[in-house]
This record gives structure tokens, C-alpha cells and sequence, in this order.
């Protein structure tokens, strides 16, 4: 992934964090070492595109970042918020990062957004991600987001 | 009066956002009605009488595009405003949307500003339909749209 297309991701998932969840982010150029990375509980939320140009990108949410962006979105109180809603948001966070993004890499509207996906993985590191395609990592006050994705 | 407004969006919580930024942006409304997919909005727009149209375009089943395609179709429906708030902003995405009458677009991420900028816009042209079409309605207090 070359740095042009690294700088509109950051600039296209930044104003959906801080338009939406009031939340900002802070472009990672290396991942912490596999001894700093642990595991636990992640949203993974799946989006892809086809038609004029093609791509798939992956989104892995530390859960308290997905908690605290589902509290921020809807501006209820932490102990209100559902697993279901995390979900929910993480898919939509997908829905708007890559719709901006495609919006600016194919703006004749040539290509086709998919219906974004979401799951909570119970027990995931990480440094599985390590090596992945086109991998970008987002420092936040509650962990690292980790996108890979692949645009062609 | 007080308007009948559907938001159409396969995300709940993004329902709910929208449901709230209407409620604190001063537009008077009677009911809010949800659908998830363009069939389930036509499903509530069959029974009940609907002011303005919130949409998502990227939605399962019937996205958007073809919601308002069918509403277009309609004699009747097609009086509805429905206004698209969408990731999907492309310009070509815009002109067929416009084509096909969409009163107006609102791009995700959104300020809370946009939503009611473009509400009040339409509400003129759904207030006439009302009174077009149930004139025996009291205009209320909230009557100068």
C-alpha cells in the first residue's frame, strides 16, 4: 500500500472517529512488539467492494474502543450499552470509513460497497495480523485499531 | 403540525442517531417509524401516512436506490420528500439520485447541522402534501413551514 493511499485512509477514518464518536486517531508507523500485543476480546468487521475497482478491508476493535465509540455515537451511559449495539457500530464505523474512502478513490461511482459484517472474536492477538496486506494500525485512547485491506 | 417521519438504515444504532439528532434539531415530529431495508419502508409506507423519508442507499434486500425508484413509480408516494443519508457521496451516485427526484443528501459522517439544514428545506414541500391531502388537519402552531 503506498503512502498516498495510507494518508487518505488516516484522513478519511479520522473524520468519521471525530464527526461521529468524538474520538481521535493517531497513525501507528510500527506495531508494537508480539510481547506488548497480549489478546482479548475484538470486534472484527469485514467490508468490500466491487465494479470499477475492487478492495476488501478487515477492522479489528479492542472492545473497549468499540464500547466507547457505541457510547459516544449514541450518547448513552457505558452500563447501558449491548454487545449488540459494539457490533452494530463497528459494522456502520466500516460502512462510512470505507464509503468515504471508496468515495474519494472512484469518484465516478463505478464501484459497488458490500453490506458491512461484524463479529466478536472472545480471544484474539493481534500479532496475527502482523504481515497482513496493506496493514494500518490507529492509536486511540483505549487501544490500537488494526485495519488491513487490500484496493486494486 | 407535527411530522411522520421513517428512517430507513439496516443499522439500528445509526437508526437511533438519526432518530435523535431529529428530536434535538426543533423539527416537530408526530411519530418516528424505522424501517431496515427499502421493502420494509414500503411495507410502512403501504399503512401509514409518512411526512419525510430518511434513507441509507448501501442497505440488504432493496438498498435505497431502489426505494426511491419505487416511490417514484408511485403517484402517491412520490409527493414524499426522501432524503439520502449516506457513505455513498460519489457524484455519479448523486446525479441518478437526482434524476430519480431525491429531495436531498446528506453525507456520513454527518454534523447534526446537515440533517436539520436539509430537514427544514423539505418541510415546506411535505407540509403542502399534507394539506393536499388531509385538509382537514389542524395546522397547529408549527403551521409556517
Amino acid at each position: 500500500m503506498d503512502d498516498d493511499l495510507r494518508r487518505v485512509i488516516f484522513e478519511t477514518f479520522s473524520e468519521v472517529f471525530e464527526t461521529m464518536f468524538f474520538t481521535f486517531l493517531e497513525p501507528l508507523e510500527e506495531a508494537p512488539g508480539k510481547e506488548e500485543l497480549g489478546s482479548g476480546k475484538f470486534i472484527e468487521a469485514t467490508i468490500g467492494y466491487s465494479g470499477g475497482c475492487n478492495g476488501n478491508f478487515l477492522f479489528y476493535f479492542p472492545w473497549e474502543l468499540g464500547k466507547n465509540i457505541t457510547v459516544n455515537f449514541l450518547g448513552i451511559d457505558e452500563g447501558e450499552v449491548q454487545d449488540r449495539q459494539i457490533a452494530d457500530t463497528a459494522a456502520e464505523t466500516a460502512n462510512m470509513a470505507i464509503g468515504g474512502l471508496l468515495g474519494k478513490l472512484d469518484p465516478g461511482g463505478t464501484a459497488s460497497l458490500a453490506i458491512p459484517q461484524a463479529s466478536v472474536l472472545d480471544d484474539f492477538s493481534p500479532d496475527a495480523l502482523l504481515g497482513a496486506p496493506g496493514l494500518c494500525m490507529f492509536n486511540t485512547e483505549f487501544g490500537i485499531l488494526w485495519v488491513s485491506g487490500t484496493h486494486a | 403540525m407535527a411530522f411522520n417521519i421513517l428512517v430507513t438504515d439496516d443499522s439500528e444504532t445509526m437508526r437511533a442517531v438519526i432518530k435523535k439528532t431529529v428530536s434535538m434539531s426543533g423539527v416537530p415530529v408526530g411519530e418516528f417509524h424505522e424501517a431496515g431495508n427499502g421493502i420494509e419502508a414500503l411495507a410502512v409506507l403501504e399503512n401509514t401516512w409518512i411526512d419525510v423519508i430518511l434513507s441509507d442507499i448501501n442497505m440488504p434486500e432493496m438498498g435505497g436506490m431502489e426505494l426511491l425508484k419505487k416511490i417514484s413509480e408511485d403517484e402517491d408516494l412520490r409527493k414524499i420528500p426522501l432524503i439520502f443519508i449516506t457513505t455513498e457521496a460519489s457524484d455519479a451516485r448523486q446525479e441518478e439520485a437526482k434524476k430519480l427526484g431525491v429531495a436531498g443528501y446528506v453525507k456520513k459522517p454527518f454534523q447534526p447541522e446537515a440533517i436539520k439544514a436539509i430537514l427544514y428545506e423539505v418541510l415546506e414541500k411535505a407540509y403542502e402534501h399534507r394539506m393536499a391531502e388531509k385538509p382537514d388537519e389542524e395546522a397547529g402552531e408549527d403551521s409556517d413551514f
